[in-house]
């Protein structure tokens, strides 16, 4: 199973919609790389873990990889060839909301050539646009 | 040491998110200058100069206000969503004499000899909280991470900090740590970990609550059975 909450209040949810860009997560937090979403979406729990296996297997048991998503939100879909209505069907899967501007991975540790190359393979296993970026100015 | 930068700005005379995207549509961001219990004033920057000053760590400003030629100290920035674009500054007015105390980034200097053993560096703070005189404001501070093994770290208290300067941040709190690598987990460890199904809080107990539920759908059905037939009934009449 990918990864999902352990605990929750309801099971099925409501899909809601997503509006704006984010206003929190967007920038590197933990880390020294990030990985910033450049469009809204959701990130499935699979799509998280198979970003984790590629920058962990990329890097060689050499730095440290946070990942700052999870699937919170559960979906649910009806079988095949089932008549509409009858009730909410059941879950299918869990994701994490994901806005423009959300940094879903980072990287410590390596250097900056090392984590744009592992990033760059997380990119590519995520269903949306993302970018490189580095820590903010320390300021204040 | 920081350096100081004469800056040409403008006085805002129109405030308003909408003059503000109209600055930033020329070039220009949107920036405020307050402190020593005067007015604030606000003014706008050329973008370019201010973002150039920013890459080569300046921090301290000089500029023509309403009052006189200011000495200004960057306080704030503010980014877009996405933290490509500065679009606000907060500076503060400051004498040259006066001590401030500000956030100075780390800069780590050598390789852990904990590396060569199969550890890794990880930095949990990226920058110190400083008290020292504006002028005197260093661009980083070096930390000397050379002679850490595996399992050794350095608190925010074994940094030696340039002169003048006093330490803010809590000189217990951990810096960089040197440790192991952590075992890579497979997928199929990851998914032993997670549960089927999680749990939900608010589902009923099994015993009573589903008899005394059932009986209520029944009986709310049945409610609602009747009251439809009575309602095609009406309709039928009329």
């Amino acid at each position: 199973m990918a990864l999902m909450p352990k605990r929750v209040k309801y099971r099925k949810q409501q899909r809601g919609r997503m509006r704006g860009n984010a206003c929190r997560c967007n920038y590197v937090a933990f880390g020294e790389y990030g990985l910033q979403a450049l469009e809204g979406s959701w990130i499935t729990g699979k799509q998280i873990e198979a970003g984790r296996v590629a920058a962990t297997h990329f890097l060689h048991r050499e730095g440290k990889v946070y990942i700052r998503i999870f699937p919170n939100h559960s979906y649910s879909a009806k079988p095949l060839e089932t008549r509409m209505g009858k009730g909410k069907a059941e879950i299918e899967g869990w994701v994490a909301r994901v806005k423009p501007g959300t940094v879903m991975f980072e990287i410590g540790g390596v250097d900056e050539h090392v984590a744009r190359l592992a990033l760059s393979r997380v990119a590519h296993k995520m269903p949306i646009h993302c970018r490189l970026i580095t820590r903010r100015h320390a300021i204040g | 040491m920081s350096e100081m930068m004469s800056l040409q700005v403008e006085v805002r005379e129109k405030a308003g998110s909408r003059q503000a995207a109209r600055l930033r549509e020329n070039g220009k961001v949107p920036a405020v200058v307050y402190g020593h219990k005067k007015e604030s004033i606000a003014i706008a920057l050329n973008i370019h100069e201010f973002v150039e000053a920013l890459h080569h760590s300046h921090r301290l400003f000089t500029a023509e206000l309403p009052g006189g030629k200011q000495t200004l100290l960057l306080k704030a920035l503010q980014y877009d969503y996405l933290g490509k674009d500065v679009i606000h500054v907060d500076f503060i007015r400051v004498d040259l004499t006066e001590r401030v105390t500000v956030k100075v980034p780390l800069e780590l200097r050598g390789t852990a000899k904990g590396a060569a053993h199969g550890g890794i560096l990880d930095e949990l703070l990226a920058s110190l909280e400083i008290e020292c005189p504006v002028v005197e404001i260093p661009k980083s501070i070096p930390v000397i991470v050379r002679e850490l093994e595996v399992g050794d770290s350095i608190t925010a208290g074994q940094i030696s900090l340039p002169s003048n300067c006093v330490l803010k941040t809590d000189p217990k709190a951990l810096v960089i740590i040197c440790h192991e690598v952590m075992e890579i987990k497979t997928t199929e460890e990851v998914a032993a970990e997670q549960p089927v199904a999680p749990e939900v809080i608010t589902e009923r107990a099994p015993k009573e609550g589903e008899e005394g539920g059932e009986e209520s759908k029944e009986g709310k059905e049945s409610k609602g059975g009747k009251e439809s037939k009575g309602s095609k009934e009406s309709k039928e009449s009329k």
